[in-house]
């Protein structure tokens, strides 16, 4: 993989950045509907992050954590949903 | 890399102390896991951090939210 090792910088720093910033709407939510939103945001940014470092490290193993998070983290986000709005689709 | 992952996990660790509603607090310690997962990614330990993505993401917070949905909400 020839890549220049410059644009993956940029790319990470960017990333972070914009992960970040998504934080913030977790902290400041009025509603837990916004946080949960925000959490969705951060766990698919933050995958992206690990994915572009795997590239950058050159090792097939970092990209299995990125694997494993993006199953995981779909069902943690699913729970809290199912709990938040679950009461009222069932009347 | 790493002093912007510490930080927000302090960050993180003091605001799901801070929340009286205890789902909020539960996203929280998702987003706490999360970073500390990244965190040992950084540090050159892939197993470690597969086996905190498994448990923060995957167990502990739908325990979480089960054991919430069957208790009280808000905190005293």
């Amino acid at each position: 993989m020839d890549l220049n090792p410059l644009v993956l910088d940029i790319v990470i720093f960017a990333l972070t950045g914009i992960s970040v910033i998504s934080m913030v709407r977790v902290i400041i939510g009025p509603t837990t509907e916004d946080r949960l939103i925000g959490l969705n945001l951060v766990v698919a940014q933050i995958v992206g992050i690990m994915v572009v470092v795997a590239v950058k490290f050159n090792r097939s193993i970092y990209l299995d954590v990125a694997l494993v998070y993006a199953i995981l983290g779909f069902v943690s986000i699913l729970a809290i949903a199912r709990y938040t709005g679950g009461k009222e689709v069932q009347k | 890399m790493t002093e912007v992952i510490l930080i927000l996990l302090v960050i993180f660790g003091t605001l799901s102390l801070q929340f009286k509603k205890l789902l909020n607090a539960v996203i929280c310690l998702a987003i706490f896991s999360l970073l500390s997962s990244l965190l040992f990614y950084y540090l050159h330990a892939p197993d470690v951090a597969i086996a905190e993505a498994a448990v923060g993401a995957g167990v502990a917070t739908v325990l979480f939210v089960v054991i919430i949905s069957k208790t009280r909400k808000e905190e005293k």
